[in-house]
């Protein structure tokens, strides 16, 4: 009864979420460069993004034993976790210092696969728990 | 009112504010309220005007490009139309890039930072921080500690350069000049090794004349000179010697001159006032000052005189030495006396030369009375460059005896001691036998063919010197020594003259300079070798 298409997308969201961390890295230390970055603007999108890569351990590791052992407290867990995590990502699409269009495009993917695991959460712990 | 002039403050405290509307923003508009030549975003230009420019100078006005869409303001001539007209369009320009910056929360990113306008508040602040010759954009990262010099190490020697100002316990040792106008400055420092003579004009009231410090000697010998700058070591100055000048002029050598005196106002006179000085410093040649003399020259004031002329100098001669003013170092120097000498009688290898102060090559003055005969013996030293004629006329009467005649000429034309010998450059030392050239004299006698046989004896009529001088030395500063020294009398027959008859002929001297430096040569340096050679055992085993 574990959940197929929720067990492809974390799989998925986890190769996705290594390049999604590198290329924000990246994109940041470009920015720094090329544009005016204070140090005091540049902390917080660092912090955020880091924070966001150490939730997201735990967050996928709960989610794929959740699926897999058919056990609904490690997927609620996650889902919390996801909120935390979807929260960081608009942080990073609206509120980051310098916002370039790679990076919305790259928020934009995670939010929407963020937003599909979530759904598909739900209707896990709805099959778990009847 | 308070609340306007805060409010003027408060305006002029801030920088107007920065445009931003591409569509109002414009680079040639340089004038104001005209209009600018080429200009297509000028507002003060009219379609009059824009139909009379041939081309846009600036095309296109646009933010940062980095954005992914902005506004651009674009202007064009259409010159097919008649007349032409400017078109200008608002565009939104898109940056393709994936990189381009979509939204920013950082405005100031975008735009250069405003300055801070300074008021008395932080003037104090932005002077430390920008008011020196460099700054970096991280101010508390440099550490310029002006105020605390770094302590002088012991072992740290100072001593006098060439230019530096001979300085004193309280400040530097002043030889007063002119500056600006003729009036005397007190503040010209004296340099180290540059011999200074100059005339100012102080002015000066009889009621007053012991009150005022420049007029007295003490002013001048009062603060002692230091050694060696920054040191502690002091050479006092000593008074060389005092000679009294009279009213009319008249000036007497005083046989004591260790008494000071002092101004003193007599009657209707200032007497003891000084009127010039003379500063000698003897120095090593470790740029250490030894001694310091100074002599003085006193003068009496009258009642009438609101100023008097005074004169300094300064001269600096090494310790050991005789003070003889080089003409150069080590070349000549143009406009300074070609030094000569001569050769001490009776030895085979002369050790040194006998050169003095005194002993330079000299040509006949010109008078006013232009008699050759009257001449008090004036005469000009030869000053290196500069080419000199000068003459007299000899009146010739029967009664004179030619050969008295020749030897007065002759006296006349080359002086009572016409030296030998000629120092080769500027410097050249008394010691070094090799430096001086001789002078070669030559005798031309211009034959007059005469119908008589009576024996007719020569006069000397002209005096030619020619100089001949090289540049000698590196081609980025060459220096001019004499080579050759030609000293060429020429006479002429003297005829007899009958009795009761005059005869006035003109007698000249001239000095010529003349360059024979050959042109530079090149020097090159010898093409690199390359040296390659194979190891040795490169062909085992087959050698």
């Amino acid at each position: 009864l574990s959940s197929l298409p929720l067990q492809i997308l974390l799989y998925v969201n986890g190769i996705y979420y290594v390049f999604y961390f590198l290329a924000t890295l990246a994109m940041i230390i470009y920015k720094s460069q090329v544009f005016s970055y204070p140090d005091d603007f540049l902390a917080p999108d660092l912090a955020v993004l880091f924070l966001m890569a150490i939730l997201e351990v735990p967050r996928l590791y709960l989610g794929f034993k959740g699926n897999l052992t058919e056990a609904e407290a490690p997927l609620g867990l996650s889902l919390g976790l996801t909120v935390g995590s979807v929260v960081l990502c608009v942080y990073l699409l609206l509120w980051q210092t310098h916002v370039l269009w790679a990076d919305v495009l790259l928020n934009a993917l995670l939010l929407v696969a963020y937003a599909l695991e979530s759904g598909l959460k739900v209707t896990a712990i709805a099959a778990f728990v009847s | 009112p308070a609340d306007t002039r805060d409010a003027v403050q408060a305006r002029a405290r801030s920088a107007p504010a920065p445009v931003t509307d591409v569509a109002k923003l414009c680079v040639c508009d340089l004038l104001v309220a005209q209009c600018d030549v080429n200009c297509c975003c000028d507002p003060d230009c009219s379609a009059d005007d824009f139909s009379l420019f041939t081309t846009c100078s600036v095309p296109v006005v646009t933010g940062d490009s980095h954005l992914c869409s902005q506004k651009a303001a674009v202007y064009s001539l259409d010159v097919e139309a008649n007349p032409p007209e400017r078109i200008f369009n608002l565009i939104d320009q898109v940056n393709p890039s994936i990189f381009c910056i979509h939204a920013t929360n950082y405005k100031q990113a975008l735009y250069l930072k405003s300055p801070e306008i300074p008021t008395p508040e932080n003037f104090d602040r932005l002077l430390d921080e920008y008011g020196g010759a460099t700054f970096s954009a991280e101010p508390d990262s440099w550490n310029l500690d002006t105020d605390a010099q770094s302590p002088p190490d012991a072992n740290e020697t100072y001593r006098y350069e060439y230019g530096v100002p001979v300085q004193t316990e309280d400040a530097f040792l002043r030889l007063p000049s002119p500056v600006v106008s003729s009036w005397c400055s007190d503040e010209n420092p004296a340099g180290f090794l540059v011999n200074q003579a100059t005339k100012c004009i102080r002015s000066v009231s009889v009621e007053k004349c012991d009150s005022i410090q420049a007029l007295s000697m003490l002013f001048y010998i009062n603060s002692s000179i230091l050694a060696v700058p920054k040191s502690s070591q002091m050479v006092n100055i000593t008074v060389q010697s005092v000679v009294v000048q009279s009213l009319n002029g008249m000036r007497t050598l005083l046989s004591s001159s260790d008494v000071l005196r002092l101004p003193m106002a007599l009657g209707e006179l200032c007497l003891n006032a000084v009127v010039g000085v003379n500063y000698h410093i003897t120095y090593t040649d470790k740029g250490e000052i030894i001694e310091a003399a100074a002599a003085f020259v006193l003068g009496a004031i009258s009642k009438e005189a609101l100023s008097i002329e005074q004169s300094f100098e300064i001269s600096f001669t090494q310790e050991n030495a005789q003070p003889v003013p080089l003409s150069g170092n080590p070349g000549y120097v143009v406009g300074l006396p070609v030094r000569a000498g001569f050769r001490p009688q009776g030895y085979p290898f002369p050790a040194e030369f006998l050169s003095s102060k005194h002993s330079q090559l000299t040509i006949l003055q010109s008078t006013s009375t232009q008699d050759c005969l009257a001449a008090q013996g004036a005469r000009a030293p030869v000053l290196f460059g500069y080419n000199m004629i000068s003459g007299c006329e000899l009146r010739i009467t029967a009664a004179m005896k030619c050969q008295t005649l020749a030897q007065t000429l002759l006296d006349v034309l080359k002086g009572q001691s016409f030296p030998e010998y000629v120092a080769s450059f500027g410097n050249s030392q008394a010691q070094d036998v090799l430096d001086w050239v001789p002078i070669t004299q030559l005798h031309i006698s211009e034959q007059i063919i005469s119908n008589t046989l009576q024996s007719s004896c020569q006069i000397p009529v002209s005096l030619g010197i020619e100089v001949k001088w090289t540049k000698y030395g590196s081609l980025v500063n060459p220096q001019a020594r004499i080579v050759n020294v030609t000293a060429t009398i020429t006479s002429t027959t003297l005829k007899q003259l009958p009795s009761g008859r005059e005869k006035i002929i003109p007698v000249t001297s001239s000095v010529v300079f003349t360059d024979i430096s050959s042109p530079a040569e090149p020097g090159y340096k010898a093409w690199p070798s390359i040296n390659i050679k194979l190891p040795f055992d490169f062909f085992y085993p087959f050698v």
